[in-house]
């Protein structure tokens, strides 16, 4: 079990219902080494189910790219970037955005 | 629903198989569209394949690389079905052999840049053959489509005349018209919690294949990789350490006990370090640990270079300068490694000998339905030794080529209005449920049964109990998925819907087919019939739906060139002996 938990703030953006994005904080248990990926997974398994980042054909080989996000301001790849704290999570800037962490050309 | 397209050929699937099968249509003057779940070139295997190409050496030094005079295909064909148990398609072989010459040298033609060449492979990299399939399917007019994911086929008069599947960013269901349709869509890796297969690989069109009445072949047939990575979280799923134990290092028990040395025939063990027949000896061996209770923590064994001369080592970076491999960096995990540290890995769904049947123009069962790759089934019997980048090479543009002759006869057919409401209905159908079961949670309790009755050793109980489980979950739980998500963009709660429901049907046909062989064959091993038995098993299992009803049957080998040898005989005894027939 984990001894501590993480604040994660998520930009939250709906193009068909949104005028601009705003964040929502989850609290997620640490675990030593975690990606970005294994945070985002525990908020849409357990917290919020209506989270939106890119997974369907993640290679989590640094290959494909397309988990592609920014980790407090620093651009990543959510399946490679490790967790040590609390942490903000944005879309790739300048790229349009279908929703949430998901954006439309990468 | 949007507006149907229309194409002459209709390729479904991105990785190589796809590429090459969407540019031999085009170059046989047909139009071709082509679809992916992912993006083109970043969704599939073979972008993260290590890879090699592998061809007779004969062949090889003709074609102007290294290879090896004294070799020949018939040589090859004969490595690859001894190897394979003799289960091997004999005529999907001698295409695999015939063709791997001019598919390796198109692909250096086409400016493939690969880093070694021996007797009887070419190494080079997923991410080059895409960039190289990439480039040539843009040079020509073929219409891609991205992040689409097909689901269904839809079929008139058992034909095949287009297919359906969602747009997850619109969030909108779409159908394609089309004159034919080749299946590229990869294994179904995906079904298991741990494989060193990239997202989107569920099966999704195996199932649908099987619904519309195509057959598919050798299901039980499942490759692991003994020593892929469990932890860290970054790594995980990766397979270097695989990579790495054909130079030095070696698998571990939790005593710090090389137990393949030291339980195993010594012969046995020099060709689990020296073969192809790796990853089928270790991941038995491996398995059988972990399951008398002397494995990792995890799950699973340790990988260790401890009595390694740290010189040894730091000679073999020069293979991985500064330890990267691919796109990773494993430059830390050397370091620790070479500290005296293990890492933990153990057996990860990692290639499937079977899929949906193809004869050796690459044609399914169903008319107008062509597959090729690693979703097809049938070339590699019951264990794959040779590059599955060739299959995908010489497979793709095989399909390519049938597909597009079958289209210049064929007519496009208009879609069933009644057909595509069903499937329309049956997608939308979890948006609509409010409460119920989660996919994401369905999905946990699917592998799970993949985990604990699928995986390296099964038994008939076991499988027993995965039929009758995945059975009840097709039935009662499936029908009450429901999503919470309003918005359809990228609504992964859909895209989870989607794969549980492909993932359940492709296991419960591997349960079925895994407990109807009753023997252990290649990678298939049931600890209740330890026996490789040839005067009883030497048939292909093929599943198909008959009036709804999934129904087991057999057929006799496809014999071409190698008549297999008669009897009874265990796991050792039978590498043994093939090692000899091998060897003379």
């Amino acid at each position: 079990m984990s001894l501590r938990s993480i604040k994660v703030r998520v930009s939250r953006f709906n193009p068909e219902t949104d005028s601009s994005s705003h964040y929502q904080t989850y609290e997620v248990p640490f675990e030593p080494r975690m990606t970005v990926m294994d945070v985002l997974d525990y908020v849409y398994e357990n917290l919020d189910p209506t989270l939106a980042y890119h997974s369907h054909t993640s290679c989590h080989r640094r290959v494909c790219s397309r988990c592609n996000i920014t980790v407090n301001d620093k651009p990543g790849l959510s399946c490679h970037t490790e967790v040590t704290g609390d942490i903000t999570i944005n879309p790739l800037p300048r790229y349009k955005i279908i929703r949430d962490l998901v954006v439309e050309g990468l | 629903m949007s507006a149907t397209s229309s194409t002459d050929v209709l390729v479904i699937g991105t990785g190589g198989a796809g590429l090459r099968a969407a540019i031999e249509s085009f170059d046989q003057g047909v139009s071709t569209m082509i679809i992916s779940n992912g993006a083109l070139g970043k969704s599939g295997a073979t972008m993260i394949a290590g890879a090699d190409v592998t061809l007779d050496g004969g062949s090889a030094s003709r074609i102007g690389l290294t290879g090896n005079e004294l070799d020949s295909e018939i040589r090859f064909l004969r490595d690859i079905v001894i190897q394979g148990y003799y289960l091997n398609n004999q005529k999907l072989v001698e295409a695999y052999v015939r063709d791997a010459p001019a598919r390796t040298k198109e692909l250096i033609d086409w400016g493939t840049k690969y880093v070694w060449d021996g007797k009887r492979a070419v190494i080079s990299q997923g991410v080059e053959l895409n960039r190289v399939l990439v480039e040539q399917v843009r040079k020509r007019n073929i219409v891609f489509t991205d992040d689409v994911y097909m689901t269904d086929l839809l079929i008139d008069e058992n034909s095949v005349i287009g297919a359906v599947g969602v747009d997850i960013n619109r969030g909108e269901v779409k159908s394609y018209r089309a004159k034919s349709v080749v299946l590229a869509t990869g294994g179904w890796q995906r079904a298991y919690s741990f494989t060193s297969a990239p997202g989107g690989m569920t099966g999704t069109m195996h199932a649908a294949a099987l619904r519309a009445g195509a057959d598919l072949v050798n299901m039980e047939m499942v490759t692991f990789c003994p020593n892929v990575i469990l932890w860290p979280p970054s790594l995980k799923g990766d397979i270097f350490p695989y990579i790495l134990i054909e130079m030095f290092g070696d698998l571990l028990e939790k005593h710090g006990r090389p137990f393949l040395r030291d339980e195993y025939d010594p012969l046995i063990y020099r060709i689990a370090t020296t073969t192809e027949w790796n990853k089928l000896i270790f991941s038995l061996a491996a398995t059988r640990v972990v399951l008398r209770g002397d494995g990792s923590p995890r799950g699973g064994t340790y990988y260790s270079i401890k009595t390694v001369p740290v010189n040894i080592i730091d000679e073999a970076e020069k293979l991985y300068p500064g330890w990267k491999w691919l796109r990773t960096d494993f430059s830390s995990l050397m370091e620790w490694l070479k500290a005296g540290n293990a890492v933990e890995v153990a057996p990860a769904a990692h290639y499937m000998e079977g899929g949906i049947l193809v004869d050796e123009h690459a044609a399914t069962t169903l008319k107008g339905l062509y597959a090729a790759g690693e979703c097809s089934g049938g070339l590699f019997g019951a264990n794959r030794v040779a590059s599955a980048i060739t299959q995908i090479l010489v497979q793709g543009a095989i399909a390519g080529k049938s597909a597009s002759d079958f289209s210049k006869k064929a007519k496009l057919k208009n879609v069933n209005k009644t057909q595509l409401d069903r499937v329309h209905t049956r997608l939308s159908a979890p948006l609509k449920r409010k409460t119920g079961v989660r996919a994401v949670d369905l999905k946990k309790r699917v592998r799970k049964i993949a985990d604990d009755h699928l995986w390296v050793i099964r038994n008939g109980d076991g499988l027993k109990q995965a039929v009758s489980e995945l059975e009840s979950i097709l039935t009662r739980e499936l029908p009450r998925l429901s999503i919470q998500t309003q918005s359809r963009a990228y609504n992964k709660e859909w895209i989870d819907a989607i794969e549980v429901e492909s993932m359940t049907q492709v296991l419960l046909a591997s349960a079925r087919s895994a407990l109807f062989r009753k023997e252990s064959r290649g990678v298939h091993y049931r600890s209740d019939y330890p026996l490789t038995n040839n005067d009883r098993w030497l048939r292909e299992v093929i599943l198909r739906k008959v009036h709804g009803k999934l129904t087991l049957t057999t057929r006799p080998l496809t014999i071409t060139k190698l008549r297999p040898p008669q009897g009874k005989f265990g796991f050792e005894e039978g590498i043994l002996r093939a090692v000899k027939v091998l060897g003379e």
